[in-house]
C-alpha cells in the first residue's frame, strides 16, 4: 500500500475506491426470549426467509416460530449405524476366519473346542463399533450441518453480540433475502420490540489469516513431515547394529540350568545351597527306573538273544585307534570287533506280532526316518546321502576351515555284508547308530524300530526275489516294460531272468 | 462477587404443586454466567485450590515415575505372583472405570429421564468420567508387560506379525468397550462444552484466552438453527451413551464372569457391577462437588437439593449392591458347587475376611445413614460417608479379585497376596493424576453447564 514505485495501481485504487466493508444484514437485540419468539413469528409472517435467531440457550418453541424444518441428522446417523453393523461383524469375521486372504490373512483361533465362528461371542465388539461409529457420525454430522467450525464471523465484530452467549437474544435478517430493505426492515424490527438494531458488515480488508498463525502452521507442518521422513529413511537404510532389545530380563534370568552346581541365593553375601553336594537339583536314587523304562525283555529292547553272554567292552582289550596297516592287523581288528558283538537274535522277539500291519507300519516309519539317506529301495541313494557325497567330493578346504567335509556313504541294504546281518544287529544299528548314522532310539519307539527292521528285511527279500505282478501279460501296453525297472519282469512264468545273478552284481555292489 | 450467598430458600423441602427451584440466590442469566465464568476469569484461584494442586501434582509426577520404573524393571515390581496374576492393577482399573459411570449416568440417563437437576452437576460429573477413564485405562495399559507391543491389542493388519486379536476373549471386548467409552464420553463432554466455551470467548478480556477459547468454541454463535441440530445431536449421543455405559461395566464384569474361577463364574456379575459402578461414581461426584462448590462460589447452582438427590441415588444403588452380596451367598449355597461355596465361606472367614468386612461395613451399613435427612443434607457428613463408600467399593474389587484368585482350584498354589510399595504408590498416584486433571478442569473450564442451567433457571421478571 505504501510502496513508492507502484504509482499506477495506487492511482487506480484512488480513482475507484473499493469499499472496505459490505452490508450483509441487520441485527436486532431483544431483552428476553418471549420478545425474540414474537419477533421470529413476525419475521416469518412478513415473508422473510433468510433470518436467524441467536440465544444463549435453546429457546423453547423457536423452531416452530421460525419454521425450522427437522434436521436429517438422525437418518444420517442411522445409515452410519447400519454400516457399522457390517463393519463390526465383518472385521471380526475377517480377522478370525479369512485365513484364505493372500494379503493380511486372518487367523482362526481354536479356543476350548468352540466353533470357529459363533455370533454371540462377537456381539460385544460389534456393539461397541456401532456405538463408536454412530457417535462420531452424530458429532461430526452435527458440526457439518451447522457449517462449523467457522472461526471468522462478521457477527463477532459487533460488540453487543457478545451478550448473545450471556443474557441477550438477537434476530438477524440477511441482506440476501428478497424482502430485505435496509430502512424498511429496520423499521419493522423496531416495531417487533427490538431494543436496538445494528447493521452487520462484512470486513473486506481483513481476510488474511494472522501472520503468527501462518508461521505456527508452517512450522507445525514441517515438523509433522519429520516422522514419515525418518521412517522412510529407516526403511531404505541398512544398519549393522542388532535390533533394539527393550527388556532383556527374559534373556538374563536369575535361574540355574538343570544339573548345574551353584548357590541358590545369597544371605548377606554368604552363598546358600539347598543340597550338601551344592547341586541345584537332586539326582534320582540308584536303581530308579523312569516311567516306561523297565526294559526287562532283552530280546525286544536290545535285540540280544535271551540267556546269551553279553561281552563287556570295559574288560575287553581296547581296539586300536589307528587304521590297520596291513591285512594281518585288519584281521585281528575284525576278530576283536566280533568278540565284542553279542549274540544277536535272528528271529523276531516273541512279544511282537509279525503281520502285514507291522510291515505297513515299518514302511511308514522307514519313509519318514530312513529314506533321506538310504533311499526308497534301500540302495543307499537317499537325497541327503547324494548331496553329502557331492559336498564331500567337491569341497576343497575352505579358507580358514580346519577340516574338509567328510561323509561315510550310507549303506545299501543289498550289500551282501549287510544282507547277512542278523535282525538283532539291524535293530541295534537303528537304536544306537553306526559310524555316521546317528542313534534313533530316542526318536522311534521300540516297536516301530522292529517294524522298520521287518520292512528292511522285506526290502532285502524283494531285491533277491522280486514280487511278480499279477496283471496278465496281454493287458500290459506295448512299451510298458521299458518304463519298469529292468530287474522286475513284466511277464510271468516264462522268464528265467528273475533269479539272474547279474541283477545283484549291477545293483547290489 | 461474594463466594457465599445467603440461602433464604431451602430447596430440599417439597412443596406440593410447586417445583423446587434449582437455581438459588435469585440469579438471573447474567449472574449465572458470571458465577460460573469468574472461576476461570479470576487471576488467582482460591488458596485451597493451590494447596490441593500442589499436593496432587507431585503425586501425579510420582505416578509417572513409577510407571517408568515399571517399564524398565517389568511387572515384577508389583506384588502380583502366581496365582494372583491380577491384583492391584486390575482392582484399580475396575475401581476407576466404575467411578466414571456416574458421569455418564448423570449426563445421559438423567437427560433421557428429563431430570432437570442434572444440569447443575453434569459438566463436572462428565469431566470426572473422562479423568477416571484415563486413570482406568492406564492400569491395563501398563500391566501387559511388554508395553511396546501394546498395539497387539488392536486389529491392525501387520505383515510381520500375521496375527489378529482373539475376538472371543472378554479381555479384548474390554479394549473395545473402554476405548469406545472414553472416546464417546469425550465427544459428549466436548459437545456440551462448546456453547460455554463461546461464552468464555465472548467475555475474554485478553488476547490469549480469547484465541484459545475461540478455537475450541469452533465459532459457535448460538444460532437457533444450530441449537436445533445441536439438541438433536445431544439427544442421540445420550441415547447411545445409555446402553454404552451399561455395556462397559457389563463387559468389565465378563472379564471375571466368563472365566471359571470360583467366586467369579456367576451370572449376577453384570447388573451387580453396573450398580456398584454407579454407587461409587455418585459417591465420587459428591466428594468432588462439595469442596468445589464451596471454593468456587457455586453454591447457588450446585445446591443442597442436587447433593441430596445424589445421596438418594447412593442409598438406592448401595441397597442393590448389598442385595447382590446376599444373592451371591444364596447362589453359592443353592448351586451346591463345593468350590463355589468354599470361595464364599473363605471370603467371610478366610485370610482376607478383614477386607470383606471393610467392604460390607462401608458399602452396606454406612450408606444407611443417608436415611436421615440431616445427614444427607449436611455437606461435611455426606463427604465422609462418600469417602467411606469409595473405600468400600475399592475393597469390593479387591475381595472379588484377590480372594478368588488366591484360593483357586489347586490348593498347592494357594498364597497370601502381599502388595509392594510400588502397588501402593501407583494406587495413590492414580488419585494424583485424577485430582490434578480435575483441578485443572475446575480452574480453566466452566464447571457448570451455563447454557443448560439457564434453561432450567426461573425466567426473569420484568
Amino acid at each position: 500500500m505504501v510502496s513508492t514505485h507502484a504509482h499506477p495501481d495506487h492511482a487506480k485504487a484512488h480513482s475507484a475506491p473499493r469499499p472496505d466493508s459490505e452490508l450483509i444484514g441487520l441485527l436486532a437485540e431483544f431483552e428476553d426470549q418471549d420478545a425474540l419468539l414474537d419477533a421470529c413469528e413476525h419475521a416469518r409472517s412478513s415473508g422473510y426467509k433468510k433470518f436467524d435467531a441467536y440465544s444463549p440457550f435453546p429457546v423453547h418453541g423457536i423452531d416452530q416460530a421460525m419454521g425450522i424444518r427437522r434436521t436429517m441428522l438422525p437418518f444420517f446417523v442411522l445409515a452410519i449405524a447400519l454400516g457399522a453393523v457390517v463393519l463390526g461383524v465383518g472385521m471380526q469375521w475377517y480377522a478370525n476366519r479369512a485365513v484364505f486372504s493372500p494379503l493380511f490373512p486372518g487367523f482362526d483361533f481354536i479356543i476350548s473346542g468352540k466353533p470357529l465362528w459363533s455370533l454371540p461371542a462377537n456381539i460385544p465388539v460389534a456393539f461397541e463399533v456401532i456405538v463408536l461409529s454412530s457417535c462420531f457420525a452424530t458429532f461430526l454430522g452435527m458440526w457439518y450441518l451447522n457449517r462449523l467450525p467457522r472461526l471468522a464471523n462478521p457477527l463477532f465484530r459487533i460488540e453487543r453480540f457478545k451478550r448473545a452467549s450471556d443474557d441477550r437474544f438477537f434476530l438477524m435478517i440477511e441482506k440476501s433475502d428478497p424482502q430485505f430493505d435496509a430502512d424498511q426492515t429496520q423499521e419493522q424490527m423496531r416495531g417487533w420490540g427490538a431494543a436496538a438494531v445494528e447493521a452487520v458488515r462484512l470486513d473486506l480488508t481483513d481476510h488474511q489469516i494472522p501472520l503468527g498463525l501462518r508461521r505456527i502452521g508452517l512450522i507445525t507442518g514441517l515438523l509433522l513431515l519429520l516422522p514419515p521422513a525418518l521412517i522412510y529413511r529407516a526403511q531404505h537404510a541398512t544398519n549393522p547394529e542388532p535390533r533394539l532389545h527393550f527388556m532383556p530380563d527374559m534373556d538374563w534370568q536369575y535361574r540355574f540350568g538343570a544339573q548345574n552346581v551353584g548357590p541358590m541365593w545369597y544371605n548377606d553375601r554368604v552363598p546358600q545351597f539347598f543340597f550338601a553336594d551344592k547341586s541345584v537339583m537332586r539326582l534320582p536314587v540308584e536303581g530308579t527306573v523312569p516311567r516306561g523304562g523297565l526294559e526287562t525283555d532283552i530280546e525286544l529292547f536290545r535285540g540280544i538273544k535271551a540267556g546269551s553272554k553279553i561281552p563287556d567292552p570295559s574288560t575287553a582289550p581296547p581296539l586300536p585307534t589307528t587304521p590297520p596297516a596291513d591285512e594281518q592287523e585288519a584281521a585281528a581288528l575284525a576278530l576283536a570287533q566280533a568278540a565284542l558283538e553279542p549274540e544277536w537274535v535272528t528271529t523276531f522277539p516273541a512279544a511282537l506280532t509279525v503281520d502285514q500291519a507291522m510291515v505297513e507300519r515299518g514302511r511308514d516309519r522307514f519313509n519318514i526316518y530312513c529314506v533321506v539317506c538310504h533311499g526308497y529301495a534301500g540302495e543307499g541313494d537317499g537325497l541327503v546321502n547324494e548331496r553329502a557325497l557331492e559336498l564331500a567330493i567337491n569341497s576343497p578346504i575352505q579358507k580358514g576351515a580346519t577340516t574338509n567335509a567328510t561323509w561315510t556313504k550310507a549303506k545299501s541294504f543289498h550289500d551282501p555284508e549287510v544282507a547277512k546281518q542278523p535282525i538283532g544287529r539291524i535293530f541295534d544299528t537303528i537304536t544306537n547308530g553306526r559310524s555316521t548314522m546317528g542313534p534313533y532310539g530316542s526318536q522311534i519307539s521300540t516297536r516301530d524300530r522292529w517294524a522298520i527292521v521287518l520292512y528292511v528285511k522285506s526290502l532285502q527279500k524283494a531285491w533277491i526275489d522280486p514280487p511278480k505282478p499279477t496283471i496278465p501279460a496281454a493287458n500290459v501296453p506295448p512299451g510298458a516294460s521299458d518304463a519298469r525297472p529292468s530287474n522286475v519282469s513284466p511277464t510271468e512264468g516264462k522268464s528265467d531272468e528273475k533269479t539272474d545273478p547279474p541283477l545283484l552284481d549291477t545293483k547290489g555292489n | 462477587m461474594a463466594t457465599t450467598v445467603e440461602q433464604p430458600v431451602d430447596n430440599t423441602v417439597e412443596i406440593p404443586g410447586e417445583r423446587a427451584p434449582l437455581v438459588l440466590g435469585g440469579l438471573d442469566y447474567a449472574a449465572i454466567t458470571t458465577t460460573v465464568c469468574q472461576v476461570a476469569e479470576r487471576r488467582r484461584p482460591p488458596l485451597a485450590w493451590y494447596i490441593a494442586f500442589w499436593i496432587s501434582f507431585p503425586i501425579m509426577l510420582m505416578f509417572g515415575a513409577l510407571i517408568g520404573h515399571l517399564f524398565l524393571k517389568g511387572v515384577g515390581v508389583w506384588g502380583n505372583t502366581s496365582p494372583e496374576y491380577w491384583a492391584f492393577d486390575i482392582v484399580n482399573f475396575v475401581f476407576w472405570v466404575g467411578i466414571g459411570h456416574a458421569g455418564t449416568l448423570i449426563s445421559a440417563i438423567l437427560f433421557l429421564f428429563r431430570q432437570n437437576w442434572r444440569t447443575g452437576i453434569n459438566r463436572a460429573a462428565e469431566a470426572m468420567t473422562i479423568f477416571a477413564v484415563i486413570c482406568a485405562g492406564t492400569f491395563p495399559g501398563i500391566h501387559i508387560g511388554r508395553v511396546w507391543a501394546f498395539y497387539w491389542l488392536f486389529p491392525i493388519p501387520t505383515e510381520h506379525l500375521a496375527m489378529w486379536p482373539q475376538f472371543r476373549s472378554p479381555l479384548l471386548w474390554d479394549v473395545f468397550a473402554v476405548g469406545t467409552y472414553f472416546t464417546v464420553s469425550l465427544l459428549f463432554w466436548y459437545m456440551g462444552l462448546v456453547p460455554d466455551l463461546a461464552t468464555l470467548r465472548d467475555r475474554a478480556q485478553t488476547k490469549l484466552p480469547r484465541m484459545l477459547y475461540g478455537i475450541f468454541a469452533l465459532g459457535w454463535t448460538g444460532s437457533a438453527r444450530s441449537w436445533h441440530r445441536y439438541e438433536i445431536a445431544y439427544m442421540i449421543l445420550a441415547a447411545f451413551s445409555t446402553p454404552l455405559v451399561l455395556s462397559v461395566h457389563t463387559i468389565v464384569s465378563f472379564d471375571f464372569a466368563v472365566s471359571q474361577i470360583p467366586g467369579w463364574h456367576t451370572t449376577i456379575f453384570p447388573p451387580y457391577f453396573v450398580a456398584g459402578a454407579i454407587f461409587s461414581g455418585f459417591a465420587m461426584v459428591v466428594t468432588l462437588l462439595v469442596p468445589a462448590r464451596q471454593w468456587f462460589g457455586l453454591k447457588n447452582l450446585i445446591t443442597i437439593r442436587h447433593l441430596e438427590n445424589m445421596n438418594k441415588i447412593i442409598i438406592a444403588t448401595g441397597l442393590m449392591v448389598g442385595t447382590a452380596y446376599a444373592i451371591e451367598f444364596f447362589i453359592a449355597w443353592y448351586g451346591g458347587v463345593e468350590s463355589e461355596s468354599f470361595a464364599f465361606q473363605n471370603r467371610v472367614f478366610g485370610w482376607y475376611s478383614w477386607a470383606y468386612w471393610i467392604m460390607v461395613t462401608c458399602n452396606v451399613l454406612v450408606p444407611q445413614l443417608f436415611w436421615f435427612k440431616y445427614i444427607r443434607t449436611s455437606p461435611l457428613l455426606m463427604v465422609i460417608i462418600c469417602l467411606l463408600v469409595n473405600v468400600g467399593m475399592w475393597f469390593e474389587r479387591f475381595v472379588i479379585i484377590v480372594t478368588s484368585l488366591s484360593r483357586d482350584y489347586l490348593p498347592s498354589s494357594w498364597t497370601y497376596y502381599r502388595p509392594t510399595i510400588v502397588d501402593y504408590g501407583m494406587l495413590l498416584g492414580s488419585f494424583g493424576l485424577f485430582m490434578t486433571l480435575f483441578l485443572l478442569f475446575c480452574r480453566f473450564l466452566p464447571t457448570v453447564a451455563i447454557s443448560e442451567v439457564k434453561n432450567v433457571a426461573p425466567r426473569p421478571h420484568h
